[in-house]
């Protein structure tokens, strides 16, 4: 399997709601921050009840979503998980396992931090995808 | 011997020489600055008793004092883009007191020398002093409020007035004593320091190094005046001072006051410092002032042969708080209803320049004008209108406006109305849905009033200004008791009666009431 | 006053401000304005545009969607950023339940001030996602 470069991994990471309208240049620096790993079958990426410490995207293979014994979806490539969890390291409240091999590329919530520290449009770029996020939720709750 | 008449609604024996004799009256006005006098007109117009008290012994309230070297920020002009004598041309004139004969408007044009469209502060006051005896403002002078009580009556509850000539009792009473009380902060040393109302003639600060505490426009305004004589002028307050120019709108220091800020970026002898003042000396004849700037919290001393507190001023409520008045902020002003009302003791109105505390919507954090005369002379007459319906029972006739004219009603509104544009963001001309579909004209309303209260459909047009300076109409349309908003575009001569805004009316009002 | 050690203890305790050093903390205080309301004050209206970003000192409010109260929120609490964020209207009334005195930044100088305190505005991402959080919650 050939590991993916910067440009392509920022590409990746760029698809996330999350990262909506942040600057190419702080987009480059996530992903030269962002780790590929490889998980056999059965492998745990996360597991239920561990604080989040990041997020993943999946490059190839695919992964079940499993809370307590009930599986409650499956990700396959460009899917994300941990999209808040790499914010505010809550408690993951699924574990995500994968099937067959599978290739995820993954950013630390700590090496977020840090770009955001350095480059505060990439933060309001997030701050606006997630109101975007959060008025749609609401929005759909109440109509 | 001019003829006397009884005190209306008074108990008190007639034939005294100074109206309004203690007693008891339907509403008790005190202050006699534009504030007080423009309600007074208002109410004696729509028939409602009051006494006026002031313990000023002639009319002009701050106006008798400030500013000191400067002709007012607040412009009367003699040839405006609209005709005399029309409401339109009100805006233009932010001076004269409002009145409903013509002999009795647009009182200062005339009164100015014409040598500025800025009158100077005697014309301001002799401007109000005519307005007052043209229109036939009564007003007890010299006459003091000293305190303030609740008290039972036949009637209900009342308030107790007490004066320097006795005790007043009345039902609503209305404070119009200003913004009026020097106010300095409690910083160590700041006792030695004269405040701005104590500032001396020009000529005595002649060859003085002079330090102001206090960046708003009054420590400008020392600075302006005082810059031909002072040998240094050091400006400080926390805060950057912006000007008007940059705000777009009447926040910041006005234009008239900016040399100072010119000779500070020449580094002529002015020196503006975003510092606080941490305690103030006295050696002699000279003081050390203390500060440390804001960014970085560098300590500075400064020397200076004169200091003078340009530091504000605050609400003189005497103990109306402890009645239940509250109160914020640095100037105490009282918290207030849309309709100028205390939020916590009804029955208690306010006028003139306190209504800035009823702050309003706020769009784009702007206030309103309410703190100067072409604002709160408005917000006058509403009241007094207010007064008379909610509390004396007034039915006042709201005209008709037949659906073919509600467009062309609307767009004159925005484009012309005096209100809109004297208190833009602020003050709404509405017109209200008669049950039967038919529109009438309810007149000049508080927009928060008209968007908070619900109430019958109708639409509520305003004039707003950006911060980037871009002034609009706005549309409230109120309907099945909700408020939708809905901002016209601009136009380079705020023509808002244009072809394009017509079109834009039509469509709305055929959208939404269908 | 805005410049009052009072003040500046009092933002130094709110979670908003809790990574931000005295100079900072200083400057934080001269950039928003202190204001009061009076109780039943509108501060964010449903539908209304131009308002600002509010951070409560005191009092309480509450967040009040289509005439249905949705939340209280108080003292430490923020809200109006979302309106600003998106450039849209505010979608829902706050309003004073009580007296209120809160920080107050006029929209148009969120932005500048998020740009300048990125551990605020990390803050504020963490408390976005929070949010967002429950309101997932509430749709399962």
């Amino acid at each position: 399997m050939m590991a993916l470069g910067t440009t392509e991994k920022a590409e990746l990471l760029g698809r996330s709601e999350l990262f909506e309208g942040a600057p190419a240049a702080a987009l480059g620096r996530l992903a030269e921050r962002a780790g590929e790993r490889s998980f056999a079958d059965g492998e745990y990426l996360v597991r239920q009840g561990q604080a989040g410490t990041g997020l993943w995207v999946i490059v190839s293979g695919s992964a079940r979503v499993v809370r307590g014994s009930e599986e409650l979806s499956h990700l396959g490539p460009g899917q994300f998980l941990g999209e808040l969890a790499v914010i505010d390291q809550q408690p993951r409240l699924a574990s995500v396992v994968a099937t067959g091999p599978t290739v995820a590329l993954g950013l630390a919530s700590w090496d977020l931090f840090a770009e955001v520290e350095k480059d505060p449009e990439l933060a309001a770029a997030m701050l606006r995808g997630l109101a975007h996020r959060l008025r749609q939720v609401i929005g759909e709750a109440h109509h | 011997m001019a003829e006397v008449t009884p005190p209306p609604g008074g108990e008190s024996p007639a034939g005294v020489e100074r109206p309004f004799p203690p007693g008891k009256y339907p509403v008790i006005v005190v202050g006699s600055g534009p504030g007080g006098l423009q309600l007074s007109y208002c109410l004696t117009r729509l028939g409602i008793g009051h006494a006026v008290l002031s313990r000023d012994p002639a009319p002009g309230g701050m106006f008798r004092r400030f500013p000191f070297f400067q002709r007012l920020l607040s412009w009367t002009k003699a040839y405006a883009p609209a005709e005399r004598g029309t409401r339109a041309y009100e805006r233009y004139d932010w001076n004269s007191l409002l009145a409903e004969e013509a002999a009795d408007q647009a009182v200062m044009v005339d009164l100015m020398d014409g040598t500025s469209e800025f009158p100077s502060r005697p014309e301001m006051e002799a401007g109000l002093l005519e307005f007052a005896s043209r229109t036939g403002i009564r007003v007890r002078y010299d006459c003091e409020w000293l305190g303030t009580g609740r008290e039972e009556g036949p009637d209900g509850e009342r308030f107790v007035v007490e004066t320097s000539d006795g005790p007043y009792r009345c039902r609503l009473l209305v404070l119009a004593v200003g913004v009026a009380q020097a106010w300095k902060p409690d910083t160590p040393g700041m006792e030695l320091v004269p405040h701005y109302v104590d500032t001396r003639a020009a000529e005595s600060y002649a060859g003085k190094r002079l330090f102001i505490v206090g960046k708003q426009n009054s420590g400008f305004e020392l600075a302006n005046g005082l810059l031909s004589y002072a040998r240094r002028i050091v400006l400080a307050s926390p805060r950057p001072a912006r000007t008007s120019i940059e705000t777009n709108s009447l926040v910041g220091i006005r234009a008239r006051y900016v040399q100072p800020v010119e000779d500070h970026i020449m580094a002529s002898g002015v020196h503006i410092l975003s510092a606080s003042i941490e305690r103030v000396e006295r050696r002699g004849d000279a003081f050390t002032v203390h500060t440390r700037t804001t960014d970085g919290g560098l300590a500075l001393a400064v020397e200076a042969d004169e200091v003078i507190a340009a530091t504000g001023f605050t609400t003189p409520l005497l103990d109306l708080p402890g009645l239940g008045v509250a109160t914020s902020g640095q100037s105490r002003l009282p918290a207030q209803t849309d309709f100028w009302e205390s939020a916590t003791l009804p029955g208690v109105y306010f006028a003139g320049t306190i209504t800035q505390g009823a702050k309003g919507p706020q769009k784009y954090g702007i206030p309103s004008n309410s703190g100067a005369v072409h604002g709160h002379r408005y917000n006058g007459r509403i009241l007094a209108r207010h007064i008379a319906e909610r509390h004396f029972g007034a039915q006042l006739p709201r005209r008709a406006i037949a659906p073919a004219d509600l467009v062309a009603h609307l767009a004159d509104e925005a484009t012309n109305a005096p209100e809109l544009w004297n208190q833009k963001g602020y003050l709404a001309s509405v017109v209200l849905r008669g049950a039967d579909g038919g529109w009438h004209d309810e007149g000049i309303l508080p927009l928060a009033h008209f968007a908070d209260a619900g109430g019958p459909d109708g639409i509520g047009v305003i004039v707003e200004g950006d911060p980037q300076g871009v002034i609009r109409p706005a549309i409230y349309v109120r309907r099945a008791g909700n408020v939708e908003e809905v901002l016209l575009d601009p136009h380079p001569l705020h023509d808002f009666a244009s072809r394009d805004h017509r079109h834009a009316l039509e469509r709305l009002v055929a959208e939404r009431f269908a | 006053m805005a410049d009052s050690d009072e003040l500046i203890d009092e933002l130094a305790k709110l979670a908003l401000f809790a990574d931000l050093d005295e100079p900072q903390l200083r400057a934080v205080a001269h950039i928003f304005e202190e204001a009061w309301y009076a109780a039943d004050t509108r501060l964010l209206r449903q539908g209304i545009g131009g308002s600002g970003f509010y951070v409560i000192l005191e009092g309480e409010v509450a967040v009040v969607i289509d005439g249905e109260e949705r939340a209280r929120l108080t003292r430490g609490d923020y809200f109006g950023e979302v309106a600003i964020l998106l450039g849209e209207r505010p979608v829902a009334d706050v309003v004073a339940q009580g007296p209120l005195r809160v920080l107050h930044l006029a929209g148009q100088d969120l932005h500048s001030f998020l740009l300048t305190y990125p551990r605020v505005t990390y803050r504020v991402l963490v408390e976005q996602t929070r949010r967002l959080r429950n309101a997932n919650r509430w749709r399962r």
